[in-house]
């Protein structure tokens, strides 16, 4: 059995090697968040701000932090999240 | 940390930047016992940042949500950068401290790190990250924000750089904690057992109780601002309200204008030479 946080991959070779991960936690499936939120950025001022994905996030806080560590491909000038549910369709697909 | 030539490259522009700067300190009384006050701060911080970056990092593929694991990599990354950012000063420090240059001040061969406990052993759980984000990364940035005016310029030049990083650490942190006490049950009691278990020996951390500005070689070579007294009801000032708000239930009382912990601390087993509970 494996120490905790360690798990044996086995190479090609047929040797095992442990490498380290963090446990799955018991709580992670009580804490999924609830808000999907829309991540618009630019990086000119002379385009306009447009959807660059989603983020998925308790509030707008935490959705702030995921779509800067995760839409950091460019230096965006401006960035900004809206709750997906904030959206009003009038045009339907 | 996107860190500049300057501040990453050992033996760089800023060994010669930081070998004038070190003078700096020299005004406000240049002798063995200050220098080397200074050299154990910037070898705690940059252990704390170097560990701290490794904590994290565990959890970069192991995070309740998608997001989270990149926040949780990105925040590796940061802090493993605010370590190399520092370690770098300790060569310069070192000769001034009367501490030989070898393979112990090398953040690459270096072996006695001055960590904290709570970060020697991996996270066994989601709210011992949010708990180590909250206290030991606030705890940290706290000290950072007391060196933004420091006399030693090194140090007040990558506290701003760093203050800027640790905004969204911040919102992470309290972000989650918010989240993990809306919820009942294991949860919770599991987020402020986390939190109690670290809360202890993260403001010991600060330093000494009592010591007079005048006494406190950091604060008396305004290398930090305050004293470590000081810099402890700043960090519950800062906390109490994040906890109070987020309704979890931590020893920490607000009196009037400010914010105590209702429990002693420890120092019975505080090890200060290794700044960390034994």
């Amino acid at each position: 059995m494996s120490k905790r946080g360690e798990q044996p991959i086995k190479q090609s070779s047929g040797k095992s090697r442990t490498v380290h991960t963090a446990p799955a936690s018991h709580t992670h499936a009580r804490l999924m968040p609830d808000r999907v939120w829309l991540v618009l950025a630019r990086r000119t001022y002379d385009e306009p701000l447009r959807q660059i994905g989603t983020v998925e996030a308790d509030d707008s806080d935490l959705a702030g932090v995921y779509a800067t560590s995760i839409y950091d491909e460019f230096a965006w000038i401006e960035m900004a999240v809206i709750p997906r549910e904030a959206l009003v369709t009038v045009i339907h697909a | 940390m996107a860190t500049t030539d300057e501040t990453s490259q050992p033996g760089g522009a800023a060994a010669s930047a930081t070998a004038t700067n070190t003078a700096a300190i020299a005004t406000h009384g240049d002798n063995g016992d200050q220098q080397m006050a200074v050299f154990r701060l910037i070898a705690r911080l940059a252990d704390n940042k170097y560990w701290l970056g490794r904590r994290y990092a565990e959890w970069c593929s192991s995070a309740p949500t998608l997001e989270s694991s990149v926040a949780a990599a990105a925040m590796a990354q940061d802090e493993l950068g605010h370590a190399r950012a520092l370690y770098p000063l300790l060569r310069q420090l070192a000769p001034k401290a009367g501490i030989a240059v070898g393979p112990e001040i090398e953040p690459e061969t270096r072996t006695k790190f001055t960590a904290l406990a709570a970060l020697a052993a991996d996270f066994t759980d989601w709210p011992d990250f949010v708990a180590a984000n909250v206290l030991i990364d606030g705890a940290l940035t706290q000290v950072f924000q007391a060196a933004q005016s420091s006399s030693f310029e090194p140090l007040a030049a990558r506290s701003r750089k760093v203050l800027q990083e640790e905004r969204t650490h911040t919102l992470h942190g309290q972000g989650w904690l918010r989240r993990l006490g809306r919820e009942a049950g294991p949860v919770r009691a599991t987020t402020e057992a986390a939190l109690r278990h670290i809360l202890p020996e993260t403001l010991c951390w600060f330093g000494p109780t009592g010591a007079a500005s005048e006494q406190d070689a950091l604060a008396a070579a305004s290398v930090l601002d305050a004293t470590p007294d000081a810099l402890r009801s700043r960090f519950l000032a800062t906390i109490g309200p994040v906890f109070t708000a987020a309704g979890l239930d931590l020893p920490i009382r607000q009196r009037g204008d400010s914010w105590q912990l209702a429990e002693p601390l420890p120092w019975d087993r505080w090890d200060a030479e290794a700044y960390r509970l034994g």
